[in-house]
């Protein structure tokens, strides 16, 4: 219905009408949804064929991820992840089992590090030489000043220069 | 693959900085006496041939017993003055892990390099060795040429390398290359 050049001041009798229609709309219309069965319509309706009528990429190309990303708070996902359970889950012995030894030691420092440490029997000798040295220093220093009576000062006495050793502490 | 075992932490890595004993510092010491005497023996032979090459006659350093006092004590002296005082220790010393520090652990001075040295020989000869019971008795392991030179000798070696190197000398029941049980089927 066409927009009426006159107003309802001066057409009493379309205003009337209107108000009549308005009331009867308000009392007809809930019975009309009421009865309608909005199941057997539905079952009626073909979703796929909706769907397959949906142009998915124009609808993606208007999404703005990036605002959806913000929105996102990374800190309370992670303090939801137990990270704990997920070592459990990772078999440690199959990944070390994959490593190449060969190219890790050629490609990395780790070679020359084996080299300057694996010198061969002369270290190997130096190394035991040295460490029973250490021990005969030991049953020496603890002999000798038992036998001049003063084993129990020996607790007492600083391990090295205090610059390079940490002091004892006291104990009262 | 060597049977030598581990030794105890305690006995290697918790040992650096501590001051050395007796033992050690003797070896040490026989070590550079035997260096330092067979350089000298190696040098007088080169400057005997040199003598003999240069002047056509044969000439004998140990036929002038004063010289080779002299030039005996001076390498001496050069010997273990210069060597601790650029690295705080001489080739004994390194070979055994030893280090001469400061009372305090710092690094010595060319001076009490030098007095050290003449403190050794004090201590050696006038003293016959009494002087370095010290080590043994003294709070800080320190002989008479310590007090002297107002020094201390430390263990110096890299026992976490040494370590290292007896761990990865250790024989393990799995070696490379060789798979646990189940994994055969998986890389086949």
């Amino acid at each position: 219905m066409s927009q009426s050049r006159w107003s309802p001041v001066s057409n009493p009798i379309g205003a009337r009408v209107e108000q009549l229609a308005q009331s009867l709309a308000e009392h007809i219309v809930p019975l009309i949804v009421d009865a309608i069965d909005i199941d057997a319509i539905l079952e009626k309706v073909d979703v796929d064929k909706i769907v397959s009528k949906v142009d998915v990429d124009k609808i993606v190309d208007r999404v703005d991820v990036d605002k959806i990303v913000e929105r996102v708070d990374i800190e309370r996902i992670v303090e939801r992840i137990d990270v704990q359970k997920i070592i459990e889950r990772v078999d440690v012995n199959a990944i070390v089992d994959e490593i190449d030894i060969d190219a890790l030691v050629e490609q990395t420092e780790l070679g020359s590090i084996i080299a300057r440490s694996t010198t061969g029997v002369a270290t190997e000798i130096l190394d035991v030489i040295r460490s029973q040295g250490v021990g005969l220093d030991d049953f020496i220093l603890r002999w000798g000043n038992r036998l001049v009576g003063r084993r129990r000062r020996l607790a007492t006495w600083p391990d090295g220069p205090p610059l390079l050793v940490t002091p004892k502490r006291s104990i009262r | 693959m060597t049977t030598v075992p581990v030794p105890a932490p305690e006995m290697t890595v918790g040992r650096q900085g501590h001051y050395a004993g007796a033992a050690s510092r003797l070896v040490a010491f026989a070590a550079d006496v035997g260096a330092a005497w067979g350089l000298y023996t190696l040098g007088v032979a080169l400057l005997n041939a040199a003598v003999k090459l240069i002047t056509g006659h044969s000439f004998a350093l140990s036929n002038h017993q004063g010289i080779a006092f002299l030039v005996l004590t001076v390498w001496e002296f050069f010997y273990f003055t210069y060597q601790w005082a650029v690295s705080g220790k001489t080739l004994g010393m390194a070979l055994f892990g030893l280090q001469v520090v400061t009372r305090r652990g710092g690094p010595i001075s060319g001076r009490q390099a030098a007095l050290r040295t003449i403190g050794l020989a004090f201590t050696l000869f006038i003293t016959l060795g009494i002087g370095f019971l010290g080590i043994v008795f003294q709070r800080e392991r320190r002989g008479l040429n310590d007090l002297i030179a107002g020094t201390a000798v430390v263990y110096d070696w890299d026992a976490r390398a040494a370590r290292l190197r007896w761990i990865a000398r250790k024989e393990r029941p799995l070696h490379r290359g060789q798979h646990g049980p189940g994994t055969e089927a998986k890389r086949a």
